[in-house]
C-alpha cells in the first residue's frame, strides 16, 4: 500500500520532462472518447497515453485503476487472469452504467505486457495478477490479493475505500440472455402438455430404470472423484514438474489438495470394483457357458484386486497414514 | 426370512419353519453382538484417555444437561444464561436443539430411578456410543425392509464400524449428531415401513420420529426434502399408490405441526424455503390422488372427458400456486434459502459470498482420500449396491438409491456431510455384500448338485426347491404385496419360471472362482475392520482437552486445560468475569463455572470483535476495554513451549481481522511484515506490543534462555519486557494456558502518583475520562 520512493522519483522525472503539458480538459475528453469506443468502458493504456496522464499536474481530476494483463499468461490456470479480467470489466461497466452523468472520477485501464513492457517496469510489476490504483495525487497503490479474490464485489470495495466514488450495484449479466430465456420459456410452455401426456402415459425416458441406474452411478462417480473439490478450488487437471518441465504431475502428495485427473482416476477405481461385482452377481449368473463365466470372473476379480490394492497404496502414499492392525501383545 | 415352501406338504413345512425360527434367533443374537461391537469400538477414547467430555461444543451440551437434571424441564425451557456473553447473556431454552439434552437427561433420570447412581457426566459420555448401537439396529430394520434380513445384518455390522460415524460418536463426543444419525435412519425406516405396509400406525410413528429428529439436529431439513423428492419421483415414474399417500401426507401435516413446537424451529417450519418442497409435493400428491380416485369412479370414456376438465383445472391451480411460491421465494434476497442450504445447491455460492462458512474446515469439499478415510472399502461396494437396488426396483429400493445419490452429492460439497452419507453407503454396501455372498455361496453349495443335474438333465423335486429358495430369499418380502399390476405381472412371470426350473437352477457361477471371490471379499471385509479399528483408536479418539504425545522417552500427557480451569474455579470469585478468545468460552463456563465474554455460539459479532480488538491492542488500551467489560482475568492459550499448534498466536490474525471488521483502527497490515505473519525480530512494532504477544510470551525467555517458539520455529522478537496493566497469576505445567489478572486501577494510580507527586489527580475521574467504553 505504501508509495514506493522509486516510483515517486520516476513520477517527478516525468513531471520535469519538457513534454507539452496537455490541459486537463483535453485529456479528459480524450479518455471519455476512448472509453466510449469500448463496450465495457475499458481503455487500453499504452506508454504514450500513460506518460501524458502522469504529467497532469496533481491533483488530477480523476483516478486510474489499471489492470496489468499479459496474453501469454492467459492459458495458465493458476493465475486465473481471464476471470479476474472479466470481473474487472464488470466493475468498469457497472460503474459507467450506474453513474451515467458523474463518471469521470475513475477511469479503468488495461495494460498489455507485450505492448508496453516499460510501463510494467515503471510500476514494478513483477507478477500477475496485478491491479493498481493511481490516485489524484499520483500516489499509487497495489490491490491486495484479497481485493480481487472475491471478484468484482471486492474490487468495488477497494475502489470505494480509496477513491471517493460510489460504484453502485455490480451488474452481472445473466447466464442465459433474456431473449433466450423467453424462447426457452415459450418452448417449455408449448411442450408441457405433451410432457404431461407422456408422464400420464408413463412413456418418458424417466420411466426407463436403466437411465436412472446410469445416472446414479455417474453421480456417485462424480462425487467420490472429488470433482466438487476440483470445481470449487479450481484445481487444474494436472501440473508440470518444476524440475523436469516435460514431466506431468498427476498425483499430488498431501491430503488437503487433489488434481482433477487424479480425482477422476481414483473415482474410476472406486466405481469399477462395484460395477464388476454387480456384473458377477447379476449378469454373469445368467450365462450358460462355464468357460466364459470362469474367464470373466477371473478377469473381474483380478481387476478388482488390483484397483483396491492401488487405491490403498496411493492413499498411504498421499496421506502418509500408517494404517495397521492391533495384535494382542500377550494372551492372558 | 425364507418363505415357507409353496407345497402344502406338512413334512416340508415343519423343518422350514424351524429353520426360520432358528434364523430369527440367530439374527437376534447377531444384532446384539453388533450392538456390543458398535458400543465397544467407541470406547477407545475412554480406555486411552479417560471418561471425559470432548472438545468444545459438547461442553456446552453437558452444561445444559446438568442444568436440566438439576432444575427440571420447565426451568430449562425458560433458562436465561447470565454466565456467558457478559453483559448480554443468552436465552438458552429458545436457541438450542433440545433433543440431545432431553435424551441424556431422560437416560440419567431413568437410571437414577432404577437406583443406578451414575453421574450426569458419565451418562453424557456414553450417550453417543449407546445411540450408535441403536443406529446400527435401525439400519438393520431399514435395510431389511429394502432387501431382506441378510442385507440388513450386513449393513448393520458395517454401520457399527464405519469411521465417518465413529468420528462423531466416540465416548465423550456429546454432540447433536450422536443422536441425530439414529433419528435420521429410524425416520427413514418408518417411512419405508409405512410405504410397504400402508399402515397409519407406522405413519404416526414416522411423524413422531421426525419430531425427534427436528429436536436433535438442524440436519432435519435433509429429511423434509428427501422424502418429498422420493414421493415426487414415485408420482413422476407412475408409482403412485394409496400407500404412498399414507406414508407422505401424515408426515407433512403432523411432522410440520410437531416441528413448529420446537422453539428453535418455530415458524420456520412453515416460513422458510427449506420446507416449501414438502408442501408443494403434498399439493401435487393430493391432485394426483384425486385423479386416481376419479379414474376409479368413472368409466374410461367418462374419465377421458373428466380428465380434460379436472386435470387441467388442477394443473392451473397448481401452476398458480407454484408461481406464488416462486414469487415469494424470489422476493427474499437469499431466495429464501439459508446460506448453508444454498451452498449445497450451488457449491460455489459459499466461496463467493459467505467467507465465514467457507473458512470453516468442516465446510470444505473433500478430496478422494477423505472418502477412503471415512467410508473406506464401502466406496468400492456402493456401485454394486446401487445396481442391486435396481434389480428389481421397488418403492423402498428407489428410496435408498435416492438417499445415497443425494447424500453422496452433498458430501462432495461439504466434508461434514460425509456423516449423512455413511449410513447410505453402509446400506448399499450391505446389500451388495449380501447379494454377492448369496450368489457365491449358492454356487459353492450347489455346485455338485448342479453338475449332477446337468449330467442327468432331469429335475429332482427336493433339489429344485432347495435351489430355488435362495433366489426367493433375495426378493424383498413386501415387494410381492406392492401393487395389483405387479402381482399380475409376477404371476405371469412365475409360470414360465416354474416350467423352466432347470434354467433357474443354473443361476450359479463356477465353484473355483466363487471360492476365490469369497476369499477376496472376506479379505476386503477384514481390511475394513482393521481400518475402522485403527481409525477409532488413532484418529478419532483424542478428546482435545487432554493431549498426549509419544516421544523417545515415553508417553507425555498434557492436561493443562483442566489444570487451568480448575485453578480458575478454586481461586477466583464466582462472579468474576474471564475473557478469552471465543474457542474456550464453552469450556470455561462448563468446567470453571465462570462468566465469559464470548463463547463458541458466535451469535454476536460485535462482541467477539471487541475481544479481538482488545487482544490486538497495546496493553493500556486492552486494559481499558477489558475493564469496561468488568473482566477480572484474561486467559490465553500458548503452545510455543510444547509445540501445540492450535494456540492463540496462530489464531491471532483472525482476532485482528474480526476486530478490524468492526473497529477500523485495527488494521491487519500493521501486524504483517511484507504480508508475512511473524513474531521474530522482524515482526512489526504493533505486533510486538499487542496484548496477545505480551500475554503469550511474558517471561518466555526464562524457559530456555533464548525464547525459542517451537510452533513458529523461531526465536521471538521481543524477549524481555514487563507488564504494566496485567499481572500473571497462573501458568500451567506446560505453559499451555496462562491466566493474567487485570491490575486494579488503584495500583496503577499509585505508581503514577509516585512518579509525578507534584500533580495529584483524582483517581476515579482519571480512569473514567480515559475509558472510551462508558
Amino acid at each position: 500500500m505504501a508509495i514506493s520512493p522509486i516510483l515517486l522519483i520516476t513520477f517527478l522525472l516525468f513531471l520535469l520532462t519538457p513534454i507539452t503539458t496537455p490541459s486537463n480538459d483535453d485529456i479528459l475528453s480524450e479518455l471519455i472518447h476512448l472509453r466510449s469506443k469500448s463496450q465495457l468502458g475499458l481503455i487500453h493504456l499504452k506508454d504514450p497515453l500513460l506518460q501524458r496522464i502522469l504529467t497532469i499536474p496533481s491533483p488530477k481530476p480523476f483516478s486510474s485503476l489499471i489492470f496489468f494483463d499479459a496474453k501469454q499468461l492467459h492459458s495458465k490456470p493458476d493465475n486465473s487472469l481471464p476471470s479476474i479480467k472479466y470481473e474487472f470489466s464488470l466493475l468498469s461497466s457497472s460503474f459507467i452504467k450506474n453513474n451515467p452523468e458523474n463518471n469521470t472520477q475513475v477511469f479503468f485501464f488495461i495494460m498489455e505486457y507485450q505492448v508496453s513492457p516499460s510501463s510494467f517496469a515503471l510500476f514494478e510489476v513483477k507478477s500477475l495478477p496485478h491491479i493498481r490504483l493511481v490516485g489524484v495525487k499520483n500516489e499509487s497503490m497495489k490491490m491486495d490479493a484479497s481485493g480481487y479474490s472475491m471478484g468484482a464485489e471486492s474490487m468495488k470495495e477497494f475502489l470505494e475505500m480509496h477513491v471517493n466514488v460510489n460504484v453502485g450495484k455490480i451488474n452481472t449479466p445473466p447466464v442465459i440472455p433474456k431473449k433466450m430465456m423467453m424462447v426457452i420459456g415459450a418452448g417449455f410452455l408449448i411442450w408441457s402438455p405433451f410432457l404431461v401426456k407422456k408422464i400420464v402415459l408413463s412413456d418418458t425416458l424417466l420411466h426407463n430404470k436403466y437411465v436412472w441406474m446410469v445416472g446414479s452411478v455417474f453421480v456417485y462417480f462424480f462425487s467420490v472423484a472429488g470433482t466438487m473439490h476440483t470445481i470449487i478450488r479450481k484445481a487444474p487437471l494436472f501440473l508440470f514438474d518444476r524440475y523436469e518441465p516435460g514431466k506431468l504431475i498427476i498425483f499430488y502428495q498431501g491430503s488437503g489438495m487433489q488434481l482433477g485427473a487424479e480425482g477422476f482416476a481414483i473415482g474410476f477405481l472406486y466405481t469399477i470394483v462395484g460395477l464388476l461385482l454387480a456384473l458377477m452377481t447379476h449378469v454373469l449368473v445368467y450365462m450358460k457357458n462355464r468357460g466364459t463365466q470362469n474367464l470373466m470372473m477371473a478377469f473381474g476379480l483380478f481387476i478388482s484386486f488390483w484397483a483396491v490394492q492401488k487405491v490403498v497404496s496411493l492413499d498411504n502414499w498421499k496421506t502418509g497414514y500408517g494404517i495397521h492392525a492391533y495384535w494382542p501383545s500377550r494372551w492372558i | 426370512m425364507a418363505a415357507s415352501s409353496p407345497s402344502s406338504d406338512t413334512v416340508v413345512v415343519t423343518p422350514s419353519s424351524l429353520r426360520q425360527a432358528f434364523g430369527n434367533v440367530f439374527s437376534l443374537f447377531i444384532l446384539i453382538l453388533i450392538g456390543v461391537l458398535a458400543f465397544s469400538i467407541r470406547l477407545f477414547s475412554v480406555i486411552k484417555y479417560e471418561s471425559v467430555i470432548h472438545e468444545f461444543d459438547p461442553y456446552f451440551n453437558y452444561r445444559v444437561t446438568q442444568f436440566l437434571t438439576k432444575n427440571g424441564i420447565y426451568d430449562f425451557w425458560n433458562w436465561f444464561d447470565d454466565r456467558t456473553w457478559y453483559p448480554l447473556g443468552r436465552v438458552i431454552g429458545g436457541t438450542v436443539y433440545p433433543g440431545l439434552t432431553l435424551t441424556a437427561g431422560t437416560l440419567w433420570w431413568i437410571l437414577n430411578s432404577l437406583n443406578i447412581p451414575l453421574s450426569v457426566e458419565t451418562v453424557c459420555v456414553f450417550t453417543a456410543p449407546t445411540f450408535s448401537a441403536f443406529a446400527a439396529w435401525a439400519t438393520y430394520l431399514l435395510t431389511k425392509e429394502v432387501k431382506g434380513a441378510g442385507a440388513g445384518l450386513t449393513a448393520a455390522a458395517l454401520l457399527a464400524l464405519v469411521p465417518s460415524y465413529i468420528s462423531r460418536s466416540v465416548a465423550g463426543s456429546y454432540d447433536n449428531e450422536a443422536v441425530a444419525i439414529f433419528a435420521l435412519i429410524f425416520t427413514f425406516y418408518l417411512y419405508i415401513k409405512t410405504l410397504n405396509t400402508g399402515s397409519l400406525f407406522y405413519a404416526t410413528l414416522n411423524a413422531l420420529s421426525y419430531f425427534y429428529m427436528v429436536c436433535s439436529w438442524g440436519g432435519y431439513t435433509f429429511i423434509i426434502n428427501l422424502i418429498p423428492m422420493h414421493a415426487l419421483l414415485c408420482i413422476v415414474t407412475g408409482r403412485y399408490s394409496p400407500r404412498l399417500y399414507i406414508a407422505y401426507a401424515p408426515l407433512v401435516i403432523l411432522g410440520t405441526l410437531l416441528a413448529a413446537l420446537v422453539p428453535v424451529v418455530g415458524f420456520n417450519a412453515v416460513m422458510t424455503s427449506e420446507h416449501f418442497a414438502s408442501f408443494l409435493v403434498f399439493l401435487i400428491l393430493n391432485v394426483v390422488g384425486l385423479v386416481y380416485y376419479i379414474k376409479g369412479m368413472l368409466t374410461p370414456k367418462m374419465f377421458k372427458v373428466a380428465v380434460t376438465l379436472v386435470v387441467s383445472a388442477g394443473l392451473i391451480v397448481c401452476c398458480a400456486l407454484v408461481a406464488v411460491l416462486i414469487a415469494l421465494v424470489a422476493s427474499s434476497p437469499t431466495k429464501g434459502w439459508s446460506g448453508r442450504s444454498l451452498s449445497l445447491l450451488d457449491p460455489t455460492y459459499a466461496s463467493k459470498y459467505i467467507p465465514i462458512i467457507a473458512s470453516v474446515s468442516e465446510h470444505q469439499p473433500p478430496t478422494w482420500p477423505s472418502y477412503f478415510m471415512d467410508i473406506n472399502v464401502l466406496a468400492f461396494l456402493v456401485p454394486a449396491g446401487i445396481i442391486a437396488c435396481f434389480l428389481p426396483l421397488t418403492d423402498a429400493s428407489s428410496f435408498v438409491i435416492l438417499y445415497l445419490v443425494t447424500s453422496v452429492y452433498f458430501s462432495g460439497v461439504m466434508v461434514r456431510l460425509m456423516l449423512v452419507l455413511a449410513p447410505a453407503a453402509c446400506i448399499m454396501s450391505g446389500i451388495a455384500l449380501s447379494s454377492a455372498f448369496g450368489v457365491f455361496t449358492r454356487s459353492i453349495k450347489f455346485a455338485s448338485i448342479g453338475k449332477e443335474v446337468d449330467a442327468r438333465d432331469t429335475g429332482n423335486g427336493v433339489t429344485q426347491n432347495d435351489v430355488v429358495k435362495p433366489d426367493r430369499n433375495e426378493e424383498p418380502p413386501k415387494e410381492k404385496a406392492s401393487r395389483k399390476k405387479k402381482k399380475e405381472k409376477e404371476n405371469v412371470a412365475k409360470a414360465p419360471i416354474a416350467t423352466k426350473k432347470n434354467e433357474r437352477r443354473l443361476l450359479m457361477l463356477p465353484m473355483e472362482t466363487s471360492v476365490v471371490a469369497i476369499l477376496l471379499l472376506i479379505l476386503l471385509g477384514a481390511f475394513y475392520v482393521v481400518h475402522c479399528v485403527w481409525a477409532a483408536a488413532e484418529a478419532y479418539s483424542a478428546p482435545s482437552i487432554v493431549l498426549t504425545s509419544h516421544s523417545h522417552d515415553g508417553l507425555h500427557v498434557f492436561d493443562d486445560f483442566r489444570e487451568a480451569y480448575a485453578w480458575l474455579s478454586h481461586n477466583t470469585d464466582v462472579d468474576d468475569k474471564v475473557a478469552s478468545w471465543w474457542d474456550y468460552g464453552y469450556q470455561t463456563t462448563a468446567m470453571a463455572n465462570r462468566t465469559v465474554i464470548v463463547d463458541n455460539n458466535t451469535w454476536n459479532n460485535t462482541h467477539i470483535a471487541t475481544v479481538g480488538t482488545a487482544m490486538s491492542s497495546p496493553e493500556k488500551a486492552a486494559w481499558e476495554i477489558f475493564n469496561s467489560l468488568d473482566v477480572k482475568y484474561v486467559l490465553v492459550v500458548f503452545g510455543g513451549l510444547v509445540g501445540y499448534p492450535s494456540d492463540d498466536i496462530n489464531k491471532f490474525l483472525w482476532m485482528v481481522r474480526i476486530g478490524g471488521g468492526v473497529f477500523p483502527h485495527i488494521k491487519e497490515p500493521d501486524y504483517l511484515r511484507d504480508g508475512q505473519y511473524r513474531i521474530d525480530n522482524m515482526a512489526t512494532p504493533t505486533m510486538l506490543n499487542c496484548l496477545m504477544y505480551k500475554l503469550s510470551y511474558y517471561r518466555f525467555v526464562e524457559t530456555d534462555g533464548k525464547g525459542f517458539d517451537r510452533v513458529r520455529r523461531t526465536e521471538i522478537g521481543k524477549k524481555h519486557f514487563k507488564l504494566t496493566h496485567f499481572e500473571e497469576v497462573f501458568t500451567t505445567h506446560h505453559w499451555m494456558v496462562r491466566i493474567y489478572k487485570l491490575k486494579p486501577p488503584k495500583n496503577r494510580m499509585r505508581g503514577k502518583t509516585k512518579k509525578s507527586k507534584s500533580k495529584p489527580t483524582s483517581k476515579r475521574s482519571a480512569t473514567r475520562k480515559k475509558n472510551p467504553w462508558q
